[in-house]
């Protein structure tokens, strides 16, 4: 996936964060669809994955903050921490994708994107504690509002992705990982 | 093909087509300030006179300028329905099942709608009167300062021109695909949370070829007529703003102050 153009990089990053607006609106029309599968992650986590890692963090910070400023989600007071936990995400699944090559795609996918999830959670609980909470920042709380909240958003982000970059490479609309000889 | 004309540029040489991209994007953020900002309807009825008198100087006709909206007013409808219905408030007006109509509910609804409703327009009056390298020119140039940091200011103005542009396409699309889902049996308000997330597959990865086909079909496009990459652009000097730029860009200030003296 490192055979794209710098144009379609561009191109696909703009595409993602305008889906960060519209794919929040769309779950938000489910009943708890917002609250309970994270909608504006998976964008973010399919622009490291196929644009790589600078366009990851870029989608990751310009996306919640194009969608705070046009919609309202997610709230200004969750902005903050929502822009370093997705920035994260892009980060890490772009840096692991490109660094982690075990010929098989979805073991690649799954490794980047098990890590950046739980990168983007770290990050963003030690950014509450230190920056936003000023101390008053509990594991428990941690624990409770990235993982006992989100775990459906989790499991559908380990469904969802790859199956949409699956759909991507079968479209060709994204190069093959390790085309056959 | 039938989306094209949303958000594409009309030649013209009105008041707006005439003001600095520069000005105008900054205009915009500050529009965009006092929609988000407005504290009641008094404020919002001040921002859509504003965008009533900028359709009028844009010279475009009102169904061009309204355009984005009309694409998605039905989402928005169902947008204001789910939080008017759901919306977990105390002033119940009305209450059957697991349905209660609030009036917070219905506020925050409205907000939503009417916050998408004039920032889509806004952006619009932007993208219509302005051609896209210019914008992205303007964007790069508002954010140069950040170029001495290493940040590639060039190509992050074109990401956020392209996000802004393909909004209402997006949106349309998403609902399309939902209503196609829909009437396939898909069961997105299924009480069950496996059969909710299930239902969400043959949503969402629609959505992502769709949108992907159309990145690509841009990018073709943008390469076939010489784009390559932003930092190796040559570009002329920048003019300086005129009087009319500082003019406009006093009155939006003004339009922001007063939200914010509105809500005191």
């Amino acid at each position: 996936m490192s055979k794209m153009s710098p144009v379609k990089c561009t191109v696909i990053t703009g595409v993602c964060i305008g889906l960060c607006v519209v794919l929040p609106m769309a779950f938000h029309a489910i009943p708890n669809g917002g609250t309970l599968f994270s909608p504006m992650h998976i964008p973010v986590l399919l622009c490291g994955l196929i644009c790589g890692w600078a366009y990851g963090l870029l989608c990751g910070l310009a996306g919640p903050l194009l969608s705070a400023l046009l919609t309202g989600m997610p709230p200004m007071q969750y902005l903050p921490a929502m822009l370093v936990e997705l920035g994260t995400y892009g980060l890490m699944c772009g840096l692991l994708f490109s660094l982690v090559r075990t010929k098989k795609l979805y073991t690649d996918l799954y490794i980047s994107l098990v890590v950046g999830l739980l990168a983007g959670r770290i990050v963003a609980g030690i950014a509450q504690a230190l920056l936003f909470f000023g101390g008053r920042y509990t594991l428990a709380l941690w624990l409770t509002s990235y993982f006992v909240r989100t775990w459906p958003g989790m499991v559908t982000h380990l469904i969802l992705v790859p199956a949409v970059v699956a759909a991507l490479i079968k479209a060709k609309l994204v190069p093959e990982r390790y085309p056959a000889e | 093909m039938r989306t094209l004309p949303t958000g594409q540029y009309l030649p013209g040489h009105s008041f707006l087509h005439r003001l600095d991209a520069r000005a105008k994007l900054l205009c915009l953020f500050l529009l965009m300030a006092a929609v988000i900002g407005a504290p009641s309807l008094w404020g919002y009825a001040l921002v859509l006179a504003v965008v009533a008198l900028l359709i009028l100087l844009s010279g475009l006709p009102l169904r061009s300028a309204v355009a984005p909206v009309r694409g998605v007013y039905l989402f928005l409808l169902v947008i204001w329905l789910m939080n008017a219905l759901f919306f977990d408030g105390e002033d119940v007006l009305f209450s059957w099942g697991i349905i209660q109509l609030t009036r917070g509910g219905m506020e925050q609804g409205f907000r939503v709608a009417a916050n998408v409703v004039l920032v889509l327009i806004l952006g619009n009056l932007l993208t219509m009167t302005t051609l896209p390298t210019q914008v992205a020119a303007a964007l790069a140039s508002l954010t140069k300062p950040l170029a001495r940091v290493g940040v590639p200011t060039e190509e992050v103005g074109m990401i956020i021109s392209v996000a802004i542009q393909f909004i209402p396409t997006l949106l349309e699309e998403a609902e399309l695909i939902k209503m196609a889902q829909t009437a396939r049996g898909a069961r997105f308000e299924s009480k069950k949370l496996v059969e909710r997330a299930t239902s969400l597959l043959p949503l969402v990865v629609p959505i992502f070829v769709s949108a992907f086909r159309r990145a690509e079909e841009l990018a073709l496009a943008m390469e076939a007529r010489g784009y390559r990459y932003a930092r190796n652009r040559t570009k002329r000097q920048a003019n300086p703003l005129a009087l009319a730029d500082y003019l406009a860009l006093a009155v939006c200030a003004l339009i922001c102050l007063a939200q914010f003296f509105v809500r005191r």
